[in-house]
Order: structure tokens, then sequence, then C-alpha cells
């Protein structure tokens, strides 16, 4: 299927899916724009250039470009394009004197809230000067600077200033980190083996980290962003949980005690290690105390119990469990108490994980034999599915700022990376290269 | 955020009301019935640690603004790296000890010409063709009475990665236990699951997924 294909069947979905709620509830509206727009209407912005002044002649262009992706995808601003309100961006100049002085009024009267303008080049003439770039903010029409940035590094780094300007843009007008600068740890295929891979949020810079010639599976992040926790197989033969320091790639094994030990999931303030493990005979729901290494077997059942998830405060879980057939979500309290069951529609829900924000869980659910993505409220109340077509989707992992989610799936053929906004209005394939790319996690904002 | 506030107060209103009927409270019988088996960890008896349990490194964050500075009207320099520092993986030997472990094990596992077992689409049932199959395994153990065999669990590409793990397990118990009936000691039977992660068919087709939903008798070679 391709990408342009893609996108239109996923719109028609989208449309699908709101009248659908429609059906089942009368506050289908609020469900549709809470998901659009969490707390405010996007700031449209418009970015009128980062110039070249110096070095080679993509970097001005390569900055801006992915400036612009960065915007367009923090959900937090509407990108606006100048050119076609017809606003010479060229106009701008060095941001002082009359010509910029029309353009930013221009913009404000096109209902362009927020300027951006910058410019790049060569701290030297020797082959290994650094980048310098600076970006420069304007808004409500004044040309009064509201602020500006400038960064120095080499040309490698290039994208890292362009993510760096995009996420004080979402600091400045909401006060949240952003997550231009956040990374995705997934799996990728190396002949037989699978190995860990680490990659900036946007698919660039693809990084490996492990190399043992066997299976990793399911990496998740550590709150600190300093460790990823994944499963092993030791000699092939014992399921384990391994950690991994991302900066010295020193590993070990945390969880080892026979058995199928599987989906680690760190509780957000990182003082527990929620994760499943059949060493005691099927596989049941354990909590580890991070500090004090006890313990704590929080399932009894004959079923198979897996893939806690943990709610924003920890008070809470969402796992799946085979108990009533095939596999649904069940939510409880931490330590173990007050299951009850979560989804009733289908009959294969799995791969649960809580929204950042709380107020979604995102899952995968089967319909027609096709896995797709869903989401369901806490309270059961409201549901939505996400993707449509054929494929299998799997593993969603939220961004940290609750907008977007990161699946794999086989909707082209091989399983590849995706990322679709918490809504399902957009999707973006992130993931080009290798036979199998899988089980995405999205990094804590720094 | 609201919504999710609401959620969390009724939870623990509702936590409240069935505090008689803790789940946790009953299997620390289960597990064990000393003072020790909350932990449940102590029967990791294969493990070389004792716990099962390795070191934990404190992950929690100190929230900040992520390095961000804010915006300047007099931006002072800021020098950018490639963010998240990442080790340079190490090309260890590793990688080339497990796979010729694998083909060695292949090799011995064709040679005893073991036969696997197939299941249906979400299922862990052995069929009246798989009993065969194993009946045939039981009796190539039998003769062969040295011989260690694991018992892989093996599952099509269809389903969540996770849920695949729990089911592949489903499945090489089940064969396991049939050859533990049919007389095969269990101590020279160990089962894992690679769920669908190692798969001999890659199509997208009911014909692949058939062989790929699989119990798969491997010899062990080596240790």
């Amino acid at each position: 299927m391709t990408r342009v294909k893609l996108i239109g069947a996923w719109l028609g979905g989208t449309l699908l899916i709101a009248g659908v709620v429609g059906i089942l509830e009368s506050g289908a509206a609020d469900v549709f724009l809470e998901a659009t727009r969490p707390d405010f209407q996007k700031i449209t912005l418009g970015v009128m250039g980062i110039q070249t002044a110096g070095g080679p002649d993509w970097l001005g262009g390569r900055i801006e470009e992915v400036l612009k992706k960065d915007v367009k995808r923090s959900l937090v601003f509407d990108l606006v394009d100048l050119p076609s309100l017809g606003i010479q961006t060229s106009d701008i100049g060095n941001g002082v004197g009359t010509g910029s002085k029309v353009v930013f009024k221009q913009a404000a009267e096109k209902g362009v809230s927020v300027v951006v303008w910058g410019k790049a080049g060569m701290k030297g003439s020797d082959k290994e000067a650094d980048v310098n770039m600076e970006g420069f903010v304007y808004d409500n029409g004044s040309d009064e600077l509201v602020g500006g940035k400038r960064y120095v590094g080499s040309t490698s780094v290039v994208r890292m200033m362009a993510h760096r300007f995009a996420d004080e843009l979402v600091f400045r007008y909401t006060g949240e980190p952003g997550i231009a600068r956040t990374k995705i740890a997934y799996v990728a295929e190396q002949g037989a083996a699978r190995e860990l891979f680490v990659m900036d949020y946007d698919g660039y810079d693809a990084r490996q980290l492990t190399a043992d010639g066997f299976l990793n599976l399911m990496p998740q992040w550590s709150p600190d962003r300093r460790f990823l926790i994944f499963t092993a197989y030791r000699n092939r033969n014992t399921q384990d949980i391994d950690m991994i320091e991302l900066a010295t790639g020193k590993r070990w094994t945390v969880i080892s005690l026979g058995g199928l030990n599987i989906t680690p999931s760190l509780s957000p303030d990182g003082n527990f290690l929620a994760f499943a493990s059949s060493h005691e005979g099927n596989s049941e729901l354990y909590r580890l105390d991070t500090r004090t290494k006890v313990i704590q077997r929080l399932t009894v059942n004959p079923s198979g119990d897996l893939s806690p998830s943990w709610s924003p405060n920890g008070r809470e879980m969402v796992f799946v469990s085979d108990r009533s057939g095939g596999p649904q979500l069940f939510l409880m309290s931490s330590d173990g108490s007050n299951v009850r069951r979560l989804t009733f529609e289908g009959d294969y829900n799995a791969a649960p994980v809580w929204s950042p924000r709380g107020n979604w869980i995102a899952y995968v659910c089967r319909t027609h034999r096709e896995y797709k993505l869903c989401v369901i409220s806490p309270d059961g109340q409201k549901r939505l599915q996400l993707t449509t077509g054929s494929g299998v989707d799997d593993s969603p992992s939220w961004s940290p700022d609750g907008r977007h989610l990161v699946f794999s799936s086989t909707s082209d053929g091989k399983s590849q990376i995706y990322m679709i906004d918490a809504d399902g209005k957009d999707i973006e394939r992130l993931t080009f290269q290798g036979t199998h790319n899988s089980a995405p996690s999205w990094s804590p904002a720094s | 955020m609201n919504n999710a506030l609401s959620t969390c107060g009724l939870a623990l209103v509702m936590s409240v009301a069935l505090i008689g009927m803790p789940a946790c409270a009953k299997k620390s019988v289960q597990s064990g019935g000393d003072s020790q088996s909350t932990q449940g960890t102590a029967k990791g008896g294969t493990d070389s640690s004792k716990s099962g349990v390795g070191s934990f490194p404190d992950t929690s964050v100190q929230s900040g603004s992520g390095g961000l500075r804010g915006l300047d009207k007099n931006p002072s320099e800021e020098r950018v790296g490639g963010g998240t520092m990442l080790a340079k993986v190490d090309p260890s030997s590793s990688a080339e000890r497990q796979m010729a472990e694998v083909r060695a094990e292949q090799a011995a596992s064709a040679a005893a010409g073991l036969r696997d077992v197939f299941f249906g689409y979400d299922s862990w049932t052995i069929s009246e063709d798989g009993r065969q199959a194993l009946t045939r395994d039981a009796d190539w153990m039998k003769s062969n009475s040295n011989a260690l065999v694991k018992v892989e669990g093996h599952c099509d590409e269809r389903g969540t990665s996770a849920y695949n793990l729990v089911l592949g397990e489903k499945r090489a118990k089940a064969a396991r236990n049939y050859l533990v009936e049919l007389g095969v000691s269990a101590n020279r039977l160990s089962v894992v699951s690679y769920g669908k992660e190692r798969q001999i068919c890659n199509e997208h087709a009911e014909s692949c997924y058939q062989q790929n939903r699989r119990g798969h008798l491997a010899i062990k070679t080596g240790k």
C-alpha cells in the first residue's frame, strides 16, 4: 500500500469513527475535540525561512525543513504557508527596517500569530568549523523581538539545532518541553536476530545498541531516559528481563526467575517495576520494589496475565488477561486489588499503554482478523478505533505530550514503524530501512 | 485531566469497599507459606543469582525544563550535541557464537528427524496429527536416552508480540506435557517461547501462518 493511499484510507476511517461515537453517546463532539485540541486552539505560526549565511548551500534549507516538520508535529502550532498568503518571506531582510515591519504587519493581518525566521552560517573558514545558527521569534504583528536563540555545533548536529529551537517555541507558548528532542527505541531484525536500536523521534539517526545475535524484545525507557529495560534470552533458552545503560552500553540482568519473564514496565516515579512471569506456572503479574528488591505477586489466575502499564499517577495499572477467553484489558490498583474488566468489544484486545495525560488507554484491538489501534477511556465509556485497513498493528507507545502514538504495522508489507496523532488523523512512516522494525517505545521528554 | 482524576477517585473508593478480598493476600499463601513467600522469588532455583533479581539503579527524574533555557532578546551561545549519549555498540563475539550454536542445534535436530506439532489459530490444543508426531518424538527420545530436548513454542505473525509469547509458552507446555504423558522424563525436557519472533515462513498467507504456529523440538547441544 502506498503512503498516499494509506493517508486517504485513514481520513475516511476517522470520519467513520466520529459517526460511530455519535451513536454511542451524546458527548461525541467533545470526545473528538478533546483528542484533537487538548487545551487550546492551535497557534498559527509562519516560518519566514532560515537563511544560509555562508557554509554549505543546503544549510539553512535543511534546518528550515526540520524546523517546519517539528512545528507541524508539535500539534501546538498550525504551520501557515506564508507565500500562499501572498507574503514574500524574503522581505524579512535581516529582521530590522521597513521591509520586515511590513511583513510582520501583513502576517498579523492574515491571522498569523507567531513569525519565526533565522540564519545559519559557519563560525570560521576551516573545514572543521562549527555551524552557527540563530533563530528569532516575533508575535502579534509587532516588530519587537520576542526573543531568540543562538546555537553552535558541528555540521552533524544541525537537525538537533532545529529540534531544540522547535522545543523552545513549544516551551515559550505552552510551558511544556516539546517532543522534538525525544527518541524512539525499537527492535530491528539483523539476520535471524533482533537487536535494540534508538532513533530520533522523526526516524533519523538510528543507532544500534545490542549485538548479541539472538532475541532482544520490547524495550521500555526508564523515566530518566538513561536506561532501556527489555526482554532477552540468556543462552537462547531462558527468558530474562535485562537493562542497558545508553551512555555506556553496560548491560545486566534484572529479573531472572525462570520461565517466561516479559513486558517490563517501570512506574512513572521509577520506584516499581511491573512485569509478567511464568516462573510459578502460568504468566502472572508481579511488582518489584526497585529499592528493597521485594517482589510482590499481583495476580492469581490460571490464565495468562501480561503487559502491565501504569497510570500516570502510579496508582493503577491496565493489563491483559485471557481469563475470560481471548485476551482482554483489565484494570487494577497497583497493589493488585480491585481488578475489573475494561474492554468488552471484540474477542482480542491487547498491548495496552496508558496515556501520560491519563485520559486514554491505547491498545491493539482485533476486528475481522485485522489487528488495529484503538483507544478507550479508563472508565470504559469512550472508545475509538484509530486505524483501519489490512495488516497487523502492534506495540503502541505514547509521546510524552500525549498527542501522538508510535506503533509498528505490517500495512506496507514488512513491519515498519509509524507515528499517528492521538485522534487517528495523521500518519507518518518513520522507518524505511531493514526488513523488520517493531516494538517502538517513545522516550520521556528530556 | 479532570477525567483522569475522577476515575482515580472512583477507583480509590472502590478499593476501600473491596478491601475484604485483596487479590494479593491470597497468593502469598499460594506461593509458599512462610513469611518470605510474598517475595515469591526464592524458587527461581535455576538461576545463577539466588534471588533472581539483579541490581537496580535509581531511575527517578528530577523534573525541570529539559535543558531549555527559554528565548532571550540577546541570546547567548548554546553548544548543541547529538542529544542522548549513546554508546557505540560492541560487536562482541556473542553474535557469532549464538549463530553457530543455533546452526549446531538445527543440524542435530534435523539429523534426529524430530517432528514439529502444528496448532490452530489462537489455539494450543494438540490435534490428532500433533499426537502422532509427538508419539514418534517420544519413541526417539526413549531410544536416545541421553538427549535433552528443548520444546519451542512459536506463533504466526498475527496478534501482538507480547500475547504471542504467552501463547507460544502455552503451546510449548502442551507439547511438553503430552511427551511426559507418553513416558518421557520431564527433566529431559525444557520449554521456551519465541512468540512470533522466529518464524520459518514470512509470507502474509494462511499456508505460511500454519507452518509458523508450531511446537518445535530442538536437541540441546553444548550446555
